[in-house]
């Protein structure tokens, strides 16, 4: 049984999921504290008897802001992370009410149904649970916010002096924080290769503020990849979802370059924000690629390609396979890709993976 | 953003937008005598989106969007869109204002200057662009030059493409010169289409004077007609009652103009912007969305409520669908929910609307088949557009052709290069005047003709071949020609265009009933344009009477006939006749009521107003016109003084050198002021005044 949402929680929900439509929200973080001041907005605004009917409402939203952009893996994993925080204080409040209950062993063999009723929160009770709930929201947007702390303190260990480091297609202001970080303490040069049409001013900027901070940076093609991949150390890739296969999603270019560093036997780490994990499989490919503007890959202005050209395809991502990724840096440690399921399964709770 | 956004406006200035729905023009015949141009589907979703959804990006605050054709269908769509004003998700107002009685851009502009809605800067946009745009670049681009330039009232957003662009259509296409460090806009001049391929341009040097750096010369843009007008602008229009296109008219007549003196510059960008105005547009548009030229405004977008899904190659599926297992969908396919597609059929390049059932064997290239429409096995269509609740039986051919509404086709059929609509226009024959004979004719031989034609679509078929009335000329001809000496690849019909606008010129009588065409299922339209007709001699000789009774000076009176005239679009013959017969009604008031002798009547009120028909002179023949117009009129007055009253009218007129001497022999001279015994008669007293010119002239003469 799907409720509809109310008047009152749509009209929070519809200027974000216009936003997402139009897709003028931009970059990872960014998106990550839109949705969750939203959910914070829709717990506040929302009325519920029993925490049950929260979660079906927090669903409802998910499930609307996922069609709206189904491609932005993000907002799933914010608001699966949240619908996470509401179950487990139910639990938590379970555990206290049927705490004898639970050691018995008839409990371990009896099928245990949510008997609403012993929800039926008393006002004072909900308004409790509203606020612990909004809390826990709010230690998620810190998280956001502080991600790079976490992956910064990591870096020294990470980097070594006088070490040639490559950075494919870089966008991410996570990468960038690292490397800063690392240069405090350590001496070392950076590969940057640009991938021609989407996100090239983006590198160009990145290289501006390495050099800026006297890090050696040098500028190439990803075309030409193959001919410096046996001078390179370490391959350090940012990451825009991560999923629970280890597999991740990242900028359109990437995955070449994972390639010919695995061909070099060059150890691949991956850069992501916890806020990145995401309890889905990669099951199709059309699923999570973002296809953006032909135009930027031919110009528009040039008929007689335009008009004779069969198909112009700009894929915005690319997906890279787990066996490519050495290592996972997430601002809670560094993990091997074949662990992240466990992680996944710590944040999330696999009851939310659909939210349908 | 959005709520933080509006904070802000309140205090600052609310951005508007105008979207002129129509487009005055006939080149979507027969779709549009149903639908109006902006509600077609473009990808499966109404034009008007894209529109509205641009806006929405640009961060516009009120939307008015001004409807004349089908105007009730726009206003019920708005209605139930999800732009409705009152909904809280909408990022601005929407209203519709109804502008029936324009019948140009021109007008609408006119009419909403005398409404009084804009209050600043504003967005002039019409009701069919794709565009993505950045806004907010051009939008700077225009207040910067706006802070430097004072008389800086338009800035066009225009893209670069190339001269043979497929976008770029072949009617609107012109040439911009600019001056190059600026980008101020000095000339414009639009390309006709029909015409014999134009290789140079007419300048005047004068034009030229203030530039001291290089000007560009630019035949390679793509015009889709998105303005930041000043509030000034729809003034202008007002002061120059004769603009009816915005381009043409208003650019052209603004820069050349050394009375208005405002500059227009271009914006030039190299995103994407186009405007769906022909056939081969609508082809090139709908694959531009396709491929992805257009990002965002692409089907998986779903702005507009669908449910599209992307796959690889461009193909965009919304839910719910069936395909056969050995169906091939190729390249840049769009298909609508709940439609079907059974074995063997190949599909390419093409939109497939909603509810659509495609047999087996079918073959469907480069055609954009709208909702509920029912192909049978077998048969193959390209390069057409089929509309809503087409039925196409088995083993047809269609190619490069339109059909309209509700249109069905037997099996085994071959149809090449038609226009088909499900059945005849009929209320054009409502338009044949009775009482105009010279109007019924040009009906039959130019006007819209619908040939039956059984054979066509087969025995249980239902479809008539639609004919404009440009077809039924050479012009399809020179047309065809023109476009393929100019290399232009057409992958889509090469159907002719013809617009209004450019008939405006030839003939203001036909325009007017062209135009309702395009508004055939309004009926009260129909009726009052009909009463219009009849109205402007009333009217005019109201309007008169009322300036002569109330003493307006002689500008005012002018001005009203002229507004008059222009609005309900007749000719100078109507204004004359109109104005001699009030002038004589006046006459004869002073008469019958014994206020003055025939004579003194005449001679006072032509004395005073004779002036009137200064400005409604032009050419010679207009003079002979006028001449003629007097003598009928007096001839049917009481025989007691009409000759008194023609002879001192032309006496007068003379004088006022309206009429020149020749003229006026030209006329005595001719056969049909002899025709009847009551013109015969009429002369009677002029005679002596010829006579007396002759005498006058011999004896200049021998001077």
């Amino acid at each position: 049984m799907v409720k509809e949402l109310t008047i009152e929680i749509l009209a929070l929900v519809d200027p974000v999921v216009d936003k997402l439509k139009r897709h003028q929200l931009s970059g990872d973080k960014t998106i990550a504290l839109e949705i969750s001041q939203l959910l914070m907005r829709v717990i506040s605004a929302a009325r519920w008897n029993s925490p049950f009917e929260l979660i079906q409402i927090i669903r409802q939203v998910g499930k609307t802001l996922n069609t709206a952009q189904p491609k932005e893996i993000i907002t799933g994993n914010i608001v699966r992370r949240v619908l996470a925080i509401i179950r487990d204080e139910v639990e938590e409040e379970d555990q206290d009410k049927d705490q004898t209950m639970m050691n018995s062993i008839f409990s371990l063999l009896s099928t245990q149904k949510p008997d609403k009723k012993i929800y039926q929160q008393s006002k004072k009770q909900s308004s409790d649970f509203r606020s612990i709930i909004i809390q826990g929201i709010r230690d998620l947007v810190d998280e956001i916010t502080n991600v790079n702390e976490g992956l910064e303190n990591m870096a020294v260990d990470l980097i070594h002096d006088n070490e040639i480091l490559l950075t494919p297609t870089p966008n991410s202001d996570t990468v960038l924080k690292f490397l800063l970080k690392a240069r405090s303490k350590r001496k070392f040069t950076v590969l940057v290769t640009e991938n021609y049409p989407n996100g090239i001013e983006q590198a160009h900027k990145f290289v501006k503020t390495l050099a800026d901070h006297k890090i050696e940076t040098v500028l190439i093609p990803d075309t030409t990849v193959f001919a410096v991949m046996s001078r390179v150390g370490k391959v350090i890739i940012g990451s825009n979802a991560v999923f629970a296969n280890g597999g991740c999603l990242s900028n359109s270019g990437v995955s070449s370059v994972v390639e010919c560093a695995k061909e070099n036997k060059t150890p691949v780490f991956a850069v992501a924000g916890l806020f990145k994990l995401s309890p889905l499989y990669p099951f199709n490919r059309d699923d999570l690629i973002e296809v953006g503007d032909s135009g930027k890959i031919l110009n528009y202005s040039d008929f007689k390609l335009v008009d004779n050209v069969d198909l112009v395809s700009n894929p915005l991502n690319d997906y890279i396979p787990p066996e490519h990724i050495d290592i996972y840096i997430t601002n809670i440690g560094g993990f091997a890709p074949s662990f992240i399921y466990r992680i996944v399964l710590d944040n999330y709770k696999p009851e939310d993976t659909h939210l349908d | 953003m959005a709520p933080k956004k509006k904070k802000e406006i309140d205090q600052d200035e609310r951005f508007q937008a105008i979207v002129l729905t129509d487009s005055f023009m006939t080149r979507f015949m027969p779709l549009t005598s149903k639908t109006p141009r902006c509600l077609l589907p473009l990808a499966n979703v109404p034009l008007i989106e894209y529109t509205l959804e641009f806006l929405a990006k640009a961060g516009v605050n009120e939307v008015y969007i001004m409807c004349s054709s089908h105007a009730d269908q726009i206003q019920q769509y708005i209605k139930n869109s999800k732009w409705q004003s009152d909904d809280v998700d909408s990022p601005f107002t929407v209203t519709t204002i109804l502008s029936l009685e324009s019948k140009s851009v021109g007008d609408t502009m006119r009419d909403l200057d005398n409404r009084g809605l804009i209050t600043g800067d504003f967005l002039l946009i019409s009701g069919d662009i794709v565009s993505n745009i950045n806004f907010e670049k051009a939008l700077e681009f225009h207040k910067f030059n706006k802070a430097n330039d004072k008389e800086h009232i338009l800035t066009m957003c225009l893209t670069n493409a190339s001269p043979y662009h497929r976008t770029r259509t072949q009617i609107d296409s012109a040439v911009f010169l600019l001056d190059k460090p600026t980008n101020k806009c000095i000339y414009y001049q639009s390309i006709p289409s029909s015409n014999l391929p134009q290789t140079s341009i007419n300048l005047d040097l004068e034009l030229l004077e203030d530039i001291d750096d290089e000007i560009l010369v630019r035949n390679d843009l793509i015009d889709c007609h998105i303005d930041i007008c000043s509030p000034l602008v729809p003034q202008i229009f007002q002061d120059n009652f004769d603009y009816q296109l915005l381009r043409s008219d208003f650019v052209k007549g603004v820069l050349t103009s050394d009375l208005v003196k405002k500059t227009i510059y271009a914006y030039i960008t190299n995103e994407y912007a186009s405007r769906v105005s022909s056939f081969q547009n609508y082809d090139a548009i709908s694959q531009d969305i396709l491929s992805r030229w257009s990002y965002p405004m692409v089907p998986d977008s779903n702005f507009n409520l669908t449910s599209y899904s992307y796959e690889t190659n461009h193909i965009y599926k919304e839910d719910k669908i069936l395909l056969a297992q050995s169906c091939k969908i190729g390249d840049c396919v769009c298909i609508g929910s709940n439609s079907k597609i059974d074995e063997g059929s190949s599909i390419i390049k093409s939109t497939i609307g909603r509810n659509v059932v495609i047999g087996k064997n079918v073959k469907i290239s480069n055609s954009y088949i709208w909702d509920n429409v029912k192909i049978d096995d077998d048969s193959v269509i390209e390069n057409s557009i089929i509309a809503n609740n087409c039925q196409i039986s088995t083993n047809t051919r269609i190619y490069k052709c339109v059909l309209g509404y509700d249109v069905k086709v037997a099996s085994d059929k071959t149809l090449n290069f038609v226009r088909i609509i499900d059945k005849p226009i009929e209320r054009v024959n409502d338009f044949e005047f009775s009482d105009d004979e010279e109007d019924s004719q040009t009906q039959q031989s130019q006007g819209f003709s619908i040939k039956e034609s059984e054979d066509l679509v087969g025995k249980n078929g239902v479809g008539h071949v639609y004919i404009s009335e440009v077809e039924s000329d050479s012009e399809i001809d020179e047309d065809e020609k023109s476009l393929h000496k100019i290399g232009h690849n057409f992958r889509m019909l090469n159907l002719s265009d013809d617009s209004i606008e450019s008939v405006t010129k030839k003939r203001r009588k036909k325009t007017r009933r062209f135009s309702t065409n395009s508004v055939v299922s309004t009926d009260f339209e129909v009726l009052s344009d009909e009463d219009e007709e009849e109205d402007f001699n009333k009217e005019a000789i109201d309007t008169i009477t009322r300036s002569i009774e109330n003493n307006h000076d002689l500008d005012t009176a002018l001005l009203e006939l002229n507004t008059l005239r222009m609005s309900m679009n007749v000719t100078y013959h109507e204004v004359r006749l109109a104005t001699v017969e009030s002038l004589i009604k006046r006459v004869l008031h002073f008469i019958t009521t014994k206020t003055l002798e025939p004579k003194d009547a005449l001679i006072k009120v032509f004395n005073s107003w004779g002036m009137l028909f200064k400005r409604q002179i032009f050419e010679l023949n207009d003079q002979i016109d006028l001449l003629f117009t007097l003598q009928n009129v007096t001839s049917n007055l009481d025989k007691a003084y009409n000759q008194i009253l023609l002879f001192w009218s032309i006496q007068i007129l003379y004088q006022l050198d309206i009429i020149e001497e020749e003229m006026i022999f030209k006329w005595w001279d001719s056969e049909e002021s002899v025709e009847t015994d009551k013109l015969i008669n009429v002369r009677g007293l002029t005679e002596k005044f010829i006579v007396w010119l002759k005498e006058a002239e011999e004896e200049s003469d021998e001077d």
